[in-house]
């Protein structure tokens, strides 16, 4: 169990790249939302890893920075449906291939 | 002895996230993979984080995805299938970030006085990092070198709120 950070930097690893390979993969809007929260998790995650192997007021940091990750993410989220939800409405589709109007 | 199961449940639920063709089936394998973060972070002896990642996430980003997921009657998340160019880019592009991140923790965790060295000893014990990494320092921490931040998130969410009302009112578009 001492080795616990580098564990979590892996998973850590691990988790971002499933949320970029489904940001970059999927076509569901709602699918790539869900993979950025994927992503800014293992952000999190790897900040937390860090925090633990510095001991003192620096190791706090690293245990500061993901309140802020998770306040923005939470903002993130908010704005990004309600995004979504209007884009929905005026399109009736979640299709991010749909979504060409400036291409023409 | 849980670590393991810990990590499992999150990355399965990772895993279940991308996977699934049900939406619906797809949130609530995030909400595992969240709720196994929460439980890694308890690990990493970072208890105020572990709960304030089951009250966001799970209690309100989850809820807020599951609440656009039913709103939105395309729950079965139809939409054309990943072209194979798209798959092999996305692929590529994750291992990339896979391999250099890993690469990344491989050699930062080697290198002399991070502290990885350090947390390898095995003479601590739970009970005495717990007690020894107080809490109470976290709130101390967020009033003292971090006000600036704390005060500007404060703001970004109230203009997120009226944001998101905004956008989503009847006559917006």
């Amino acid at each position: 169990m001492s080795f616990l950070p580098t564990q979590s930097l892996i998973l850590a690893g691990f988790l971002f790249s499933i949320g970029l390979a489904t940001v970059l993969v999927k076509r569901n809007l709602f699918f790539v939302l869900m993979g950025v929260e994927l992503m800014l998790n293992a952000a999190n995650l790897s900040f937390i890893a860090w925090s633990r192997t510095f001991s003192g007021p620096v190791g706090l940091d690293g245990q500061v920075a993901p309140l802020f990750s998770i306040a923005v993410a939470a903002a993130e989220a908010c704005v990004g449906l309600a995004m979504l939800l209007s884009v929905f409405r005026s399109k009736e589709t979640l299709d991010t291939d749909r979504f060409d109007r400036m291409k023409e | 002895m849980l670590f393991w199961p810990v990590v499992a449940v999150s990355l399965a639920g990772a895993a279940g996230a991308v996977f699934a063709r049900n939406l619906v089936y797809a949130a609530l394998s995030l909400g595992a993979c969240l709720t196994g973060l929460a439980g890694l972070y308890l690990f990493l002896q970072a208890e105020y984080i572990a709960v304030v990642q089951m009250i966001v996430y799970v209690g309100g980003i989850l809820i807020l995805i599951l609440f656009g997921v039913m709103f939105s009657r395309d729950v079965l998340g139809r939409s054309t299938p990943p072209s194979l160019g798209a798959k092999i880019l996305g692929g590529l592009a994750a291992s990339a970030v896979l391999v250099s991140a890993g690469r990344l923790a491989w050699i930062i965790s080697n290198l002399p006085g991070t502290g990885l060295a350090a947390t390898r000893s095995p003479t601590q014990t739970w009970e005495g990092q717990i007690a020894s990494h107080s809490q109470n320092h976290l709130g101390e921490l967020l009033l003292n070198g971090w006000l600036a931040p704390f005060l500007v998130v404060a703001m970004l969410l109230t203009v997120v709120l009226v944001a998101a009302l905004g956008l989503v009112r009847k006559d917006a578009t």
